[in-house]
């Protein structure tokens, strides 16, 4: 895809959600010069990394989200104008860093709006930049919590748990993509910029399934494991894990007839209340039965529309079939971590977009070349 | 963009959701909140199941008792979530003459969202084929759990479930627990929304400048995947299983979600850095721990954990969260949904706001997340009943003679209410 092939971007980041919105311009085919300090992006000494040894080019982190970029090593202590000049000769401008980092050095957007009026501008923070948080410092777990994705998971009993990543970053790295190219639309039609301030917070708080039962009914959410009733859960299988997913009536005589067990024709299983009122009964004999079963079986009763879905882990899934006929992954020449797998956009719209490998650090410094 | 000026990118563009559950409502909804007119498609046989099969509604009014599906179908407070701002059509389109207002309705649109199984626009004959052949710039994305291609388009996969094929499912769970954990809501449903939101945007882009349209295939997993897309990299680099991370991170330590003040009230806090170490240290006052650098931080995070939580657990959350953040060190109250519609910070950004529904009555609704601090956007319109904008959308949009209307709904094509199949 070369949607944004018109068009250049500098990405000024410090944490995940801004570089991902990079990644997916980079992607759709705009050039993205990301600006690094001479240490390197943090994500660059994120582990893990090639061989457990780390190293600036080689962290997993950084070769998948800074994939297709360039780079650039700017100092903004000593060489902000660099930096500014770079941004003036862009169309977008991506960044994650905090107000008091970009005004003294001329990267504010009332700064940069005035000097180019046809700039974008896209700035993700975790709270904002307005209201009482708005100088408060965030982290993706900071942002899982203020955002109430992180009470909700986890065993009862337990402590909350956050999903695995960066998964605030990675939501807000989304929107804020999605928010960028809205504004490209915009400015299209108007030759105008536009600024887009994006709160990390904002976007998790949205995000929830159960806010509306919530708020408008006062329904308490909480943490509850694996499993949400016999008939909507997670089940461990002879090696692995199944989710079964039988909360309808259609659903239910679905994973009857893969089930097969008379059992189950039982009076106390005949609808979805009195399913519900033998719930543990009814797990202990659907635990019989997916623990009797291997993932590799229960995968061929998914693709045959039975309501069960199985987990996967990264080899699987990198040698998958579905992968294969979605073009998903790439195999990259990279110079110092040699060949490695990255995946492509999570869409499928015509050709599949080149990814390229992600820069070694300052691969494009000849752009600033005797500015700053 | 902004609401005050009506500078949305979408302004004059209109949607046709054929959605269901979370994931296609979602995406329809930002549509809107970018300036889309979205107008919802059910059928009163099949209607958007957010609306009445999934147990979840258990509003009950003054008596107490579960209501039908006739009376929960349109205050569910999932359904009404998701739907906001849309205007809401019923018709049958396994009956040939709904499946051709359908098809009208789309050549009088700009794009077509859907996240049905894969098989089921084939089965109605509103696939993008069909609906190109009468409206060839039109730009049709479907939402799927695995996508369209083969040989897993047929397998199901809800925004729940489907963290389970992602990866992610496999890589969560507390520290070092062999266990694996789901995150606590259906995941894979906004990020699917976000992802394809996404795509249609560039596909409105793509049509600007050249007049085509074109067919989005968005898959769920594939978006979850994407976000832990540093494991496949690792995979591919080292072939390494690795141990199961909890609330700690690679580099920050410590960080934790500890024990505060009261019952179930928690804390998250993150040590980015030695600076953040030393004014830490300052508040909480745990002098032996003072000179620990970055690695022997990381090498006696348990001890260190015992003592930060021996000190969280005789405070307040929110104190805890205020001292630390004006020292510089984030921190930040684990909040239950109660907190959060209560939260200074959203409160100040206009994240919630009130829309008055005409059945339900007083509902609280997150705006656009694009559109938050100075201008938030006013909520005007609530979700659509089942059914509520037939005669509009029919009779203005379409033209359609308001005594064929008539016939249409005498004969089950057109409905304002739902078909209830029994148990």
């Amino acid at each position: 895809m070369d949607v944004l092939s018109d068009l250049k971007v500098v990405e000024l980041s410090r944490m995940s959600a801004a570089a991902f919105a990079g990644r997916l311009c980079a992607d759709a085919g705009a050039e993205v010069v990301l600006i690094e300090p001479p240490d390197g992006h943090p994500l660059r000494h994120e582990g893990p990394f090639r061989g457990d040894s780390p190293g600036l080019e080689t962290s997993a982190a950084h070769l998948h989200v800074n994939a297709t970029k360039r780079s650039v090593t700017i100092d903004l202590q000593s060489q902000a104008e660099a930096a500014v000049h770079l941004v003036a000769g862009a169309d977008i401008f991506l960044t994650d860093l905090p107000a008091e980092v970009l005004d003294p050095v001329g990267l504010s957007w009332e700064a940069l709006h005035q000097r180019g009026p046809s700039l974008l501008m896209t700035r993700v923070t975790p709270f904002g930049d307005t209201g009482p948080y708005a100088r408060y410092a965030g982290t993706n777990l900071v942002s899982i919590a203020l955002g109430a994705q992180l009470k909700i998971t986890g065993d009862p009993g337990r402590p909350p748990l956050t999903n695995f990543g960066s998964q605030a970053e990675y939501q807000a790295g989304l929107s804020a993509f999605a928010g960028t190219v809205a504004n490209v639309l915009l400015r299209d039609a108007s030759c105008e910029g536009e600024y887009l301030d994006l709160s990390v917070q904002d976007v998790v708080s949205t995000n929830l399934e159960q806010r509306g039962t919530s708020f408008n009914l006062g329904i308490v959410a909480n943490r509850a494991g694996l499993t949400v009733s016999a008939t909507y859960g997670v089940y461990p299988c002879r090696n692995g894990w199944v989710y079964l997913t039988a909360f309808a009536p259609a659903l239910w005589d679905r994973l009857k007839s893969v089930v097969q067990l008379e059992v189950l024709d039982d009076e106390r299983f005949s609808n979805q209340a009195s399913r519900l009122e033998n719930n543990d009964e009814l797990q202990a004999i659907l635990t019989e039965w997916t623990l009797s079963k291997a993932s590799d079986e229960l995968r061929e009763f998914a693709r045959q529309g039975y309501p069960l879905t199985v987990a996967e882990d990264e080899e699987s899934l990198l040698a998958s079939e579905q992968w294969q006929s979605r073009r998903y992954v790439s195999n990259v020449a990279h110079p110092a971590a040699g060949t490695v797998s990255v995946l492509g956009s999570p869409w499928l719209a015509g050709e599949v977009a080149v990814v390229r490998p992600a820069p070694t650090l300052g691969d494009s410094n000849e752009l600033i070349e005797g500015l700053g | 963009m902004d609401w005050k000026s009506g500078r949305l990118p979408l302004t004059g563009l209109r949607v046709v959701d054929w959605s269901l559950y979370w994931a296609g409502p979602y995406l329809g909804m930002m549509l809107h909140d970018l300036g889309a007119e979205v107008i919802k498609v059910e059928s009163p046989a099949h209607c958007d199941p957010m609306r009445t099969v999934i147990d979840v509604n258990r509003y009950s009014g003054d008596t107490g008792k579960p209501l039908t599906p006739e009376e929960r179908v349109n205050v569910s407070q999932h359904f009404n979530e998701w739907n906001r701002g849309k205007l809401g059509i019923g018709v049958e389109l396994a009956d040939p003459r709904g499946r051709q207002i359908f098809l009208d309705l789309v050549s009088q649109s700009d794009i077509v969202i859907e996240n049905h199984r894969p098989g089921a626009k084939d089965k109605l004959g509103i696939a993008y084929s069909d609906v190109a052949e009468t409206k060839p710039e039109i730009i049709y994305a479907s939402l799927s759990g695995y996508g369209q291609t083969m040989p897993e388009r047929n397998a199901m996969a809800l925004g729940s479930p489907v963290e389970l094929p992602s990866g992610l499912f496999l890589r969560n769970g507390y520290l070092n627990d062999n266990t694996p954990a789901k995150t606590g809501f259906s995941y894979g449903d906004p990020v699917g929304a976000l992802a394809a939101l996404s795509a249609v945007l560039l596909a409105v882009r793509q049509w600007r400048k050249s007049g085509e349209g074109q067919y989005l295939d968005i898959a769920m997993r594939d978006a979850l995947s994407f976000g832990i897309g540093a494991a496949f990299t690792d995979w591919s680099m080292n072939r390494a299983s690795r141990p199961r991370s909890g609330n700690r991170h690679p580099v920050y330590a410590p960080q934790g979600v500890y024990r505060a003040k009261g019952d179930d009230q928690w804390v998250a806090i993150s040590v980015r850095d030695d600076r953040d170490w030393q004014a830490f240290v300052g508040v909480v006052g745990a002098d032996e721990w003072q000179d620990a650098d970055a690695e022997s931080r990381r090498a006696n995070h348990d001890e260190i954990d015992a003592a930060i939580e021996a000190w969280t657990s005789e405070r307040d959350a929110r104190d805890i969260e205020s001292d630390l953040q004006a020292v510089g060190v984030p921190a930040g109250a684990v909040l239950d949904f109660a907190d959060l519609k209560v939260d200074p910070q959203l409160k100040a950004r206009g994240a919630f706001a009130e829309i008055e529904h005409p059945v339900f009555g007083v509902e609280v609704r997150a705006t656009s997340q694009w559109t938050r601090g100075d201008e938030p956007q006013p909520l005007e319109r609530p979700a659509p009943c089942f059914g509520q904008h037939n005669r509009e959308i029919l009779g203005g949009l379409l033209g359609i003679d308001s005594q064929v209307i008539d016939d249409l709904e005498r004969e089950g094509v057109v409905a304002d209410r739902i078909k209830v199949a029994g148990d």
